[in-house]
């Protein structure tokens, strides 16, 4: 179908948009990459009068290497995340994510912001984000303020982000030189949403986990955090003893609702394939 | 995709049956609800906006009432359409005393179809657990006395406001609003009783007899200009 | 009705202005106004690729673009990238093994493929499949198209590549 009629305006501030979100609220849409945007409108699932396209705001582009963290900016494509060696120095978790955002072409258009801000159960971005302890930029008619990952995803489709609010970008603590990373996703088609995926991350200390971090994406309505397991797994080496533990411990810490393509059981136990997978990746790579 | 849950509500059991039966507390309490009014005795119109994620659709349904066992239980049945898709199913809804409060268990089927189901077939029944969670959440401020009309579960401006203050609402046509949305199962189970569906929902404050009396009147209209109309019809 | 919007953008290396609709897609301004009807309109939602093109020499879905997005981009379609002869192996490849059939999936497969060669010189045939996974056969069984690309990597791969 094609899309219904909307006004069209693209400001190049980043005061001129908020101002334009203040004065039409609900009524008024973000265009940054489009790729989940134009999608929804091409279906005729919402209508609304006005889209905003942010693509001129120069303040939210750019991938850079700070002190002791590194930015990411709303508008930067999922693909310059892909293709990025600042990105694969800092952040390697997100490179091993990157080509799991459906095809090249949307990642060469959809944006990070855009992502992190749909918050869908099945996103990439969110749970690593989590993973990585990110903390959200979100400028708003008082000023910016920030949102660490974890308190930002707030349940299905909603954050944190106020109705006049808008992420401008994301900074990513620099993690321990030592830290290993591994991102797992199961998906029927290489391209289609997430059955379930994990992003995980630990310092391999004399070959046992430290500091373990295990994020869950489509196992919920938000990125959820397995601290049971991590717990589990502290100061131990991999085995797959301690997969079968950690698979019990998994079962407390996930509930999945079925859906029209998975049982909960059958994701309960794909999650539980994938956490082992993850975590013989990180014992591997050290 | 199949449903249960229970919520203990804080009431006792004729009052909280009572307020399912109400279509202005429901009206107030069902995520997005744009209006509702009754057709008949047993048989609501439901015009939902429903908000999730990107999605903001419109959907206009029915809603039955069967082997009601007042005030223990019911079942119902719903359909719906919207531009975005349709929907049916069935619940049974069971009402037990515990103390001065009541459990209520409730237990729901329903199909989803058209590009709802098929977009959103994975969230489903995340989506619609939501929108379950909202709707008790308004129903328990509700009971509690929060009743001005506001409620806490959902900020939207559409929620919660009735037909008042509508003076072309009889008209089935007129009444709301996109045309995407009219659902064609609801227009000609409306079209029967115009006047009489009307009137149950344009009065914020009813309950008790006051607004029985309103739908005597309205009805009374109704069959009035039906047998007027019918006698000139050729 | 909302108000048109003027832009100015490069199509195939032409540059050109133009009055648009904000809610026209790209694939339909090329294939309507601007007559290149190569591009193709397929599913509307971005995941069957009949609609791919380059955008500043990316590929992008033309169906989740809007022509006011393209004002001053560059566009390019098969019909221009062809002409430059970038993509003479992959369509000879795509002849020898008879990769196209109806021909609707090939300008976006083409594409797709040309892009794969520039990003992973070095994939299996397995990495392959899945990047082209985004654009939708319902002619060949994709096999003769993965032959067609596998064959392409291997010929570059040759240390003294020299096209047939």
């Amino acid at each position: 179908m094609k899309a219904p009629s909307f006004d069209y305006v693209k400001p190049d501030s980043l005061d001129d948009v908020l101002a334009l979100l203040a004065q039409h609220g609900d009524d008024a849409r973000i265009l940054a990459g489009g790729q989940t945007l134009l999608a929804t409108l091409n279906m005729r699932l919402s209508e609304p009068e006005l889209l905003i396209d942010i693509n001129a705001v120069e303040a939210l582009k750019g991938i850079e290497a700070k002190d002791d963290h590194l930015w990411i900016g709303a508008l930067v494509r999922h693909s310059q995340i892909e293709d990025s060696p600042v990105v694969a120095q800092h952040a390697p978790l997100l490179m091993q994510a990157a080509p799991h955002v459906g095809h090249r072409a949307i990642r060469n258009q959809g944006t990070f912001g855009g992502s992190i801000a749909f918050a869908d159960p099945a996103a990439e971005w969110p749970v690593c984000t989590v993973a990585l302890d990110a903390v959200f930029h979100l400028a708003g008619s008082q000023g910016v303020r920030k949102v660490p990952a974890a308190e930002f995803f707030l349940d299905l489709y909603t954050t944190e982000m106020a109705s006049d609010e808008m992420l401008i970008g994301c900074e990513i603590p620099f993690s321990p030189p030592d830290t290993k990373y591994a991102f797992q996703e199961l998906a029927r088609r290489h391209g289609d949403y997430a059955i379930v995926g994990v992003a995980a991350t630990a310092q391999m200390r004399g070959g046992a986990f430290n500091n373990a971090r295990l994020v869950f994406l489509g196992m919920g309505n938000t990125p959820i955090r397995a601290l049971d397991v991590e717990q589990l797994v502290e100061g131990k080496a991999f085995s797959d003893d301690l997969v079968s533990q950690a698979k019990q411990a998994l079962v407390g810490v996930l509930q999945p609702s079925a859906d029209l393509y998975s049982s909960a059981n059958t994701k309960m136990h794909l999650a539980g394939v994938l956490m082992g997978r993850v975590l013989k990746q990180l014992a591997e790579s050290a | 995709m199949e449903l249960l849950g229970e919520q203990l509500i804080g009431a006792g059991r004729q009052t909280v049956w009572d307020a399912l039966n109400d279509p202005e507390i429901l009206a107030r309490c069902i995520p997005g609800c744009e209006e509702i009014t009754r057709l008949s005795e047993n048989q609501l119109q439901v015009k939902l906006m429903v908000k999730m994620g990107p999605v903001r659709s419109r959907f206009a349904g029915t809603l039955t009432l069967q082997d009601i066992k007042a005030p223990e239980s019911c079942s119902l049945v719903f359909e719906g359409t919207g531009a975005a898709g349709f929907a049916k199913g069935g619940s049974t809804v069971a009402l037990t005393e515990e103390g001065a409060q009541t459990r209520l268990n409730y237990a729901a089927k329903a199909s989803i179809g058209g590009k709802l189901g098929q977009v959103g077939g994975r969230l489903i029944e995340s989506s619609a657990r939501k929108m379950a969670d909202e709707f008790f959440s308004a129903f328990q401020a509700a009971l509690s006395g929060n009743g001005a009309g506001d409620n806490a579960a959902d900020s939207a401006p559409g929620n919660g406001e009735l037909q008042s203050g509508r003076p072309e609402a009889d008209a089935p046509e007129g009444a709301s609003v996109q045309p995407a949305a009219a659902g064609a199962g609801a227009q000609p189970a409306v079209a029967a009783a115009p006047a009489a569906a009307h009137a149950q929902s344009s009065r914020p404050e009813g309950s008790g007899w006051r607004p029985e009396l309103y739908r005597v009147f309205w009805f009374a209209l109704g069959v009035f200009f039906t047998l007027l109309v019918s006698r000139w019809l050729p | 009705m909302a108000k048109s919007v003027q832009i100015v953008t490069r199509i195939n290396g032409v540059e050109g202005t133009y009055q648009v609709d904000p809610r026209l897609h790209l694939v339909d301004f090329l294939r309507e106004e601007v007559e290149l009807k190569t591009s193709r309109v397929g599913c509307e939602q971005g995941v069957c690729g009949a609609c791919t093109v380059r955008l500043d020499g990316e590929i992008i879905r033309g169906c989740l673009f809007l022509a006011v997005q393209a004002d001053g981009r560059e566009i390019d379609t098969i019909d221009g990238i062809s002409d430059q002869g970038e993509l003479r192996e992959l369509q000879q490849s795509f002849h020898d093994h008879n990769a196209a059939q109806c021909g609707y999936c090939t300008p976006g497969m083409l594409l797709t493929a040309a892009a794969l060669l520039r990003e992973k010189p070095q994939a299996t045939r397995e990495q392959v499949r899945e990047y082209i996974s985004g654009n939708y056969c319902r002619c060949t069984g994709y096999h003769s198209i993965v032959d067609a690309v596998c064959e392409v990597l291997e010929l570059h791969r040759q240390p003294s590549a020299k096209s047939a």
